[in-house]
């Protein structure tokens, strides 16, 4: 199944979406003008601009008002993807040269932060003070995320709490606030307001521990890196959770984590094969599920309508996504 | 207000920023952020000649420079990723990204929480620009010397420009201009007599520039900062009154600045 399927009868407005967002990143300085369309170019699922549009079919659906939370919402995302690449000194993304590759690190420094403010300047046609409060508070959670995944990194001791808290903020939240936007945007009842934000949020904590999973069951023409990629850098993701209960595992990892950046990427690879072999994968898949699960309920109470059929068939689609 | 009320409000308000922006992990591996004085007494001078509440004057001052303190701190990150490069610089840079982001939403954040959307459209279109300015600055050569300079003195003074247009208080830009252009070059010839290093002086000295360059464009800085202070004699003098505190701290400026180069001159 393609995702692409599920809400196929938004093309149109996606693709005003999308030239939209050209549009709004045209800066006047060429290099920048380039580098921030070269983000453009390696494209993306648009799943947030996807979020806002279907939730805001339950209110009063005026496609202008949501074009301007579902473009401003992409453009945050991708203002972080290019200060991330700086972050993980990442060459590619999505197959095409990072910003920060083709360039440098403070031409992406640059056009992260214009493309940030692009996005806030954008949305301040939409005079609703709680759309902002809301974003705003989501913009700064993530990143605190962020800053805590910087620091629970090679930490081998903290609780599986964490790990959940983190990527609420690194991924659940500004799917979760897409939602809410989209809602509060359209003037939707207060009660599906929050159904769909529920939604957002379970659907993301899911995507977010699939996304966990895959990089280490993926091959590694399929993630365009060697598996095992988080936890070579660090990142104590829910599999190496549930493996680590093997004492033994998380002795051998711990010593092999201690070098930290200077690990050599083989040294991962048995652990990655230990973890593929063991339960850890199928328990993760089982909490994505409850996610899932969650996500649906919250689904519930809104109208039966094509944008729930489609709210739910993405759930469906994250739940199987094998990349 | 008199001096000593001045001087104990723009500490209040710097203790203020420096409470929104401490972070104990960020603190624990990169420097404190530098929270640039003369942008903030500018601010406050600006702030204190308007009929806004107290608290607003606060938050508007404290949200620009949150804007200042990101921008300034995304400018630190290093270029180069060595291969052979400390675990330590390395995080110090991805810290020194994150940092910035950081600071940068809680500027959205402190004015939403007002529901402040216009002074949120002011200071995002004006990082926008500054953003463009920098470009163009740092990586597109402009036609002359002169538009380059054009080009630095709005980077530093753009930011104070848009919110001044916005609570109506633009006298004070043709100064603010000048000051915080005398300001940078300064700092920048310091660097580099100190270190050999800085970038505004590296772009000048491959600015078609002869035989010893490092010294053509010392000395090109050198005469700029000498217009600028020119200019901020005569701007200084065109303040309105309610800016007599800032104009007594302008001129004090100018005649340490005059001193100093006098002396400079004499021991010559």
């Amino acid at each position: 199944m393609k995702l692409a399927a599920a809400y196929s009868y938004l093309k149109t407005e996606l693709n005003q979406i999308e030239k939209t967002l050209n549009e709004t990143i045209h800066a006047k300085d060429p290099i920048l003008r380039e580098a921030s369309q070269q983000l453009l170019k390696a494209g993306g699922k648009r799943i947030r601009p996807v979020f806002v549009l279907l939730a805001g079919s339950f209110g009063d659906y005026q496609f202008d008002r949501l074009k301007t939370v579902a473009v401003s919402l992409e453009l945050i995302h991708m203002a972080s993807l290019v200060h991330d690449d700086v972050i993980d000194e990442a060459e590619l993304r999505r197959g095409k040269p990072t910003v920060k590759a083709k360039w440098d690190n403070r031409i992406a420094m640059y056009t992260g932060d214009y493309i940030f403010a692009r996005s806030l300047e954008y949305l301040t046609d939409i005079d609703n003070p709680r759309a902002h409060r809301i974003l705003s508070e989501t913009i700064v959670e993530l990143c605190i995320g962020e800053l805590k995944q910087m620091e629970e990194k090679y930490n081998l001791d903290q609780s599986i709490r964490n790990y959940l808290r983190r990527i609420k903020r690194k991924t659940a939240l500004l799917i979760s606030s897409s939602s809410q936007l989209g809602a509060i945007a359209s003037g939707a009842p207060k009660e599906y307001e929050q159904a769909l934000m529920q939604y957002g949020y379970y659907v993301g904590m899911s995507y977010q521990i699939i996304d966990d999973i895959l990089d280490f069951t993926s091959s590694s023409s399929e993630l365009g890196k060697p598996a095992g990629g988080d936890l070579l850098q660090g990142n104590i993701t829910l599999p190496v959770f549930y493996a680590m209960e093997d004492s033994d595992f998380k002795d051998a990892l711990r010593q092999t984590l201690a070098a930290e950046e200077k690990i050599d990427p083989a040294d991962i690879q048995p652990f990655v094969e230990h973890i593929k072999k063991s339960n850890a994968i199928d328990r993760a898949y089982a909490i994505s599920e409850k996610y899932l699960n969650k996500a649906y309920e919250a689904l519930e109470v809104l109208p039966n309508t094509r944008a729930k059929h489609s709210l739910t068939t993405i759930a469906k689609y994250i739940g199987k996504r094998k990349n | 207000m008199d001096s000593i009320s001045l001087e104990l409000q723009l500490r209040r308000i710097k203790s203020a920023i420096e409470k929104q922006i401490s972070h104990p992990y960020l603190e624990r591996y990169i420097p404190k952020p530098f929270i640039d004085n003369d942008k903030l007494m500018i601010l406050t001078s600006l702030m204190n000649t308007t009929d806004l509440s107290e608290s607003k004057k606060d938050h508007y001052i404290i949200t620009t420079m949150l804007v200042q303190v990101a921008l300034d701190t995304h400018d630190l990150v290093t270029n180069q990723s060595m291969e052979k490069e400390s675990v330590q610089h390395k995080v110090e840079r991805q810290l020194t990204v994150l940092a910035g982001d950081y600071y940068s939403g809680l500027y959205y954040f402190l004015l939403s929480k007002l529901d402040d959307v216009d002074m949120i459209h002011v200071l995002a279109s004006a990082i926008k620009e500054i953003n463009e300015l920098k470009m163009s600055a740092y990586y597109n050569k402009p036609d002359s010397i002169q538009d380059w300079m054009r080009v630095v003195k709005q980077i530093e003074s753009l930011l104070i420009q848009r919110v001044a247009e916005h609570i109506q208080g633009t006298e004070i830009n043709a100064l603010s201009g000048e000051w915080l252009l005398m300001r940078r070059l300064t700092k920048e010839k310091q660097h580099f007599l100190k270190s050999g290093q800085s970038e505004l002086i590296h772009v000048l000295t491959g600015h078609e520039l002869s035989n010893n360059p490092s010294k053509q464009a010392i000395q090109l800085v050198e005469g700029t900062i000498q217009k600028c202070v020119q200019k901020m004699e005569t701007a200084v003098n065109q303040l309105p009154f309610q800016f007599n505190q800032l104009t007594s701290y302008v001129h004090a400026l100018i005649y340490d600045y005059s001193r100093k180069n006098t002396k400079v001159v004499e021991e010559g």
